[in-house]
């Protein structure tokens, strides 16, 4: 019977199915919890298609244009010194490729570089730390709430940059002295959530 | 003997729906009372074109158990053993948070599968979770394999609630990760993208550390202490 696997159903799981699965557990309150709150707020269920695709990686190469603004302003502002210009100038430029890739996917139809605009204080070590672990965790809420709306093949190309915005947050945090991996799993936020936040925090103009 | 179908086998219709929603009712139905005397064949033709090289839900959630529950018994035995109380402050909170993450891991990944879940394996570390540095080198690299293998399943699986949940389980693993990276001083992201990896390449790697074992082990290091 180990052949019929294979044909195992698409839609097998029900998002009501795993979600209590998950929060059926008191021991697993923590994750369950986050996976609770990916069915409610964070996610939107419209069905893949390239014009899906193409408004999800536009919202992520928003967030990667402002978190590459924020590193490369922190960056030639210079007063950061030790670990903290080293991560300021490695996620900078990792940054920066993840905006050439998400760029070159939509092509024609990528969205203007955002008017970016950062106050003082963020580039002296204190406001850094503090912006820099406010703009990764909206990265990666962000990606979390609308990976799974991907057309298939992209859904790959997203997982190996994701994990790469959750280590620099986990970077960043161990830095700042807060924990890294405050949950066991991480929660997903709305799109128009995520970019109010930015905006009321003055990230984005 | 009369030969056994799908519908024989498919208790709960599983089977059922899915083929009716590959196929349309009738093609389903049809399929649904053929033999399974070759159940290979079947299946190579109940599969669409495109999916043909994928593995089912089923398997990737019991392989993705099978790793989890390898990563809890590691850091709990640590635990129990006390390796993690030997260690710094810092690294003390790293290990029992990476713990307690896994842990959390095998019961959501355990309550989705229900009794789908496969059988628990019995591990054997060796040394490699007997001392501190053995346990956080050994730690640093089982952190960074789980990304490689979360962000190489996660595209292969088929219901997007199961996708969403696993990108919320990748970050987390990635976190881990890094912090180890962090607290061993190595750059926590050393790469734009991380390299995915297919279960395959994870399951041979995973042999290769003899971690999984058969039998429960009996030798007498960490035996009960005879108290009569």
């Amino acid at each position: 019977m180990q052949e019929l696997e294979h044909v195992h159903p698409p839609g097998r799981w029900t998002r009501g199915r795993l979600l209590g699965a998950a929060v059926a557990g008191g021991a697993v309150a923590a994750g369950g919890a986050a996976l609770a709150g990916r069915g409610g707020a964070g996610t939107s269920v419209a069905a893949p298609s390239r014009d899906t695709d193409a408004q999800i990686l536009n919202l992520f190469l928003l967030l990667e244009y402002v978190q590459q603004d924020f590193y490369r302003n922190a960056a030639e502002a210079g007063s950061l010194g030790g670990e903290l210009a080293r991560f300021a100038s490695t996620v900078g430029t990792q940054e920066r490729e993840h905006v050439a890739f998400l760029s070159k996917r939509l092509g024609s139809r990528a969205r203007a570089r955002p008017r970016t605009d950062f106050d003082e204080r963020m580039t002296a070590p204190d406001g850094f730390r503090e912006a820099a672990v406010e703009l990764e965790e909206a990265a990666i809420a962000a990606y979390v709430g609308q990976a799974a709306n991907l057309t298939r093949g992209l859904i790959g190309n997203v997982a190996v940059l994701l994990s790469v915005e959750a280590r620099q947050a986990a970077w960043i945090r161990s830095i700042a002295g807060v924990s890294p991996a405050p949950r066991a799993a991480d929660p997903a936020r709305k799109p128009d959530d995520v970019i109010a936040d930015l905006r009321r925090k003055g990230f984005i103009a | 003997m009369t030969p056994l179908t799908i519908r024989d086998v498919d208790r709960d219709e599983a089977l059922g729906e899915a083929l009716s929603e590959l196929y349309g009712t009738t093609r389903a139905g049809f399929l649904r009372t053929a033999a399974l005397g070759s159940a290979a064949m079947l299946a190579t033709l109940l599969r669409p074109a495109d999916a043909a090289a994928q593995v089912s839900d089923v398997a990737i959630l019991n392989f993705g158990l099978r790793f989890e529950r390898l990563q809890a018994t590691f850091y709990t035995q640590a635990e129990e053993m006390g390796t993690i109380g030997r260690m710094k402050d810092a690294k003390q909170e790293w290990a029992r948070t990476l713990g307690a993450h896994e842990r959390a891991h095998v019961k959501i990944i355990e309550r989705v599968l229900g009794p789908k879940a496969g059988p628990r394996p019995f591990f054997d570390f060796g040394e490699a979770n007997e001392t501190p540095a053995a346990f956080t080198r050994t730690a640093v690299a089982m952190e960074d394999l789980t990304v490689a293998l979360l962000t190489g399943i996660t595209p292969q699986v088929h219901d997007r609630g199961l996708i969403s949940a696993f990108a919320g389980l990748l970050t987390v693993e990635a976190r881990h990760a890094a912090w180890a990276r962090h607290l061993v001083g190595a750059v926590p992201a050393p790469r734009a993208f991380d390299e995915a990896r297919s279960i395959d390449s994870v399951r041979g790697a995973v042999d290769r550390t003899n971690f999984i074992v058969g039998k429960p082990k009996t030798g007498a290091r960490r035996a009960p202490r005879y108290a009569g």
